[in-house]
């Protein structure tokens, strides 16, 4: 659950297009059940719990109980943890970088 | 077929690596909060149901929340009202509920769960409030480096 052992669960989640699609499903609104999720999907319910099972193990969705339903919400959090440690990161040295050569062409121009 | 859907609560959870006592401070005692929270100044007040929690900018010039106290069950449950006075089209929209919830998990750390709910009268402040993820990304960061960014590595 912590640090990498993290990033991993995460990233192997997001390594499929149905768990992806279930996320963007999500995205677009949140807090539904396992049928409201299956009714769009051609799979098996068996199918699309087994992939929100990856999900709820990565963090990325969570269930809460309402009454007798569980409802899925989209968590955001992980996703805004890998994006702090693997995207601001190296996003921010690839604009320094260029920064860089505009300074150094500019000054040789 | 059942088509229950729940569009107008937020659900955030993350585990922190810090006892459910450390995360309790760090949602209810203002130098904490101060911290990973924009800088917002909190006012000193009683935890207890019907208190009010009163938050100002860094500056103390502009009230950005004035929220009442529902729930109070430390170090596990704590309930406010919610609502965004630092921008006038976000006070002027219903009142809303914040919810955190802390529970002991493996490996010595808490799981912390943040609900937002009852955003039923209040569109823009649940679009605003998606900020949450950056806030608890910083309340982590805070409590397991004592520094509330990500280190540079």
């Amino acid at each position: 659950m912590i640090g990498g052992m993290d990033d991993d669960l995460v990233f192997k989640a997001l390594a499929d297009p149905t768990r992806r699609m279930l996320l963007d499903r999500l995205f677009t609104r949140d807090g539904r059940t396992l049928t409201e999720l299956e009714a769009q999907l051609e799979m098996t319910r068996f199918g699309v719990m087994k992939h929100l099972k990856v999900l709820e193990g990565a963090g990325l969705v969570v269930s809460r109980k309402r009454g007798r339903e569980k409802l899925h919400f989209l968590n955001p959090v992980p996703i805004r943890q890998i994006h702090d440690r693997w995207i601001d990161k190296y996003r921010e040295r690839e604009v320094s970088a260029l920064l860089d050569l505009k300074t150094s062409l500019e000054d040789t121009a | 077929m059942t088509t229950m859907t729940e569009t107008t609560t937020q659900v955030y959870q993350l585990y922190i690596r810090a006892t459910p006592e450390q995360v309790w401070d760090a949602i209810t005692n203002p130098e904490t909060i101060a911290k990973y929270f924009h800088g917002a100044q909190l006012d000193p007040g009683p935890l207890e149901v019907g208190a009010s929690r009163r938050t100002w900018s860094p500056d103390r010039s502009r009230l950005w929340g004035d929220n009442t106290i529902l729930e109070c069950d430390p170090p596990r449950r704590f309930v406010h009202t919610w609502r965004s006075l630092y921008d006038d089209e976000l006070a002027a929209e219903d009142e809303s509920r914040v919810t955190w919830e802390i529970e002991p998990a493996r490996g010595g750390t808490s799981k912390l769960t943040l609900v937002h709910d009852r955003l039923e009268g209040a569109p823009r402040t649940a679009a605003s409030v998606r900020g949450w993820s950056f806030i608890l990304s910083n309340l982590k960061t805070l409590l397991e480096t004592g520094d509330p960014f990500p280190a540079e590595e």
